[in-house]
């Protein structure tokens, strides 16, 4: 078990950092409190990174579809109407959580590596050997996004 | 110059590119890389005068690569820009060779810090 572990203060602030220098600011990422943000079944992408060492546990990402085609047409420049090929999404997806997950591995004890991304289109399923320690749900362009952070159960 | 961008995802790649090009780096030619493996083989054929590249990839990770090319004797100027910015992360960069390490996310200024005494 993972006596230390990131609070969702930690994956708010990373999350944001993320999410503004890479998709603007001009729509910020509003953290929600009260109701969690809902996915349509089967209409959301889902990545993932484990990183294991000085500090294990599991950093995951889920946005809705319509989420995740905006970011994807934002991160390559590409027009609001343009179409995205999944593979894109895959890859920007990808990408988000590498970002959010790198930062919080330098947060942690090190030193430990960090996965490549897993990436799947649908909700993150999570092992019932896992625990969650911290979950930032909010909401960018009025679209779900949860981002949430598992350990070794104990 | 010749810069050789490498990175396994071609959304960072372009947002590489485009962010060289904010921070006032226009003009420069751009090769690209997907992984540690190639971006090895692009050095050799290619001989760019600078290495942007990311640490995790799959076939050859990026500090395998720079260590590759200085084990041969290549010395072409190398920065990491990785979502990892650990001391741990930084110390290794720098032991291997490597001139700077941006961490991920970064913003135009960031990339002017690092390489305005290079390009």
């Amino acid at each position: 078990m993972s006596a230390i572990a990131p609070e969702t203060t930690d994956v708010q602030a990373v999350t944001e950092q993320v999410w503004s220098s890479f998709l603007g600011d001009e729509e910020p990422l509003i953290p929600v409190f009260d109701a969690p943000p809902a996915f349509a079944a089967g209409e959301c992408w889902s990545s993932a990174v484990s990183i294991s060492g000085g500090w294990t546990g599991t950093v995951t990402v889920e946005v809705s579809a319509l989420l995740a085609t905006q970011l994807t047409r934002l991160m390559l420049g590409f027009d609001p109407t343009e179409p995205v090929a999944d593979e894109d999404i895959a890859d920007a997806v990808g990408e988000l959580v590498n970002m959010v997950g790198g930062n919080i591995k330098s947060l942690m004890p090190g030193p430990s590596t960090l996965t490549l991304p897993i990436v799947a289109a649908g909700r993150a399923a999570f092992s019932s050997d896992s625990r969650e320690v911290a979950r930032l749900d909010a909401r960018w362009t009025s679209e779900p996004v949860r981002v949430s952070v598992h350990v070794p159960a104990p | 110059m010749k810069i050789l961008v490498t990175d396994d995802s071609r959304v960072m790649r372009q947002i590489v590119v485009r962010t060289l090009r904010q921070a006032g780096f226009a003009g420069h030619e751009i090769i690209e890389a997907e992984n540690g493996r190639q971006c090895v083989e692009l050095v050799n054929t290619e001989q760019p005068g600078l290495v942007l590249s990311d640490w995790n990839m799959p076939e050859m990770n990026g500090i395998d690569a720079l260590q590759a090319l200085r084990a041969v004797g290549n010395q072409v100027p190398f920065g990491f820009v990785t979502s990892e910015g650990s001391d741990d992360m930084r110390a290794r960069a720098t032991a291997a060779g490597a001139l700077f390490l941006i961490a991920k996310p970064f913003t135009a200024e960031t990339f002017q810090e690092h390489l305005s005494g290079l390009l």
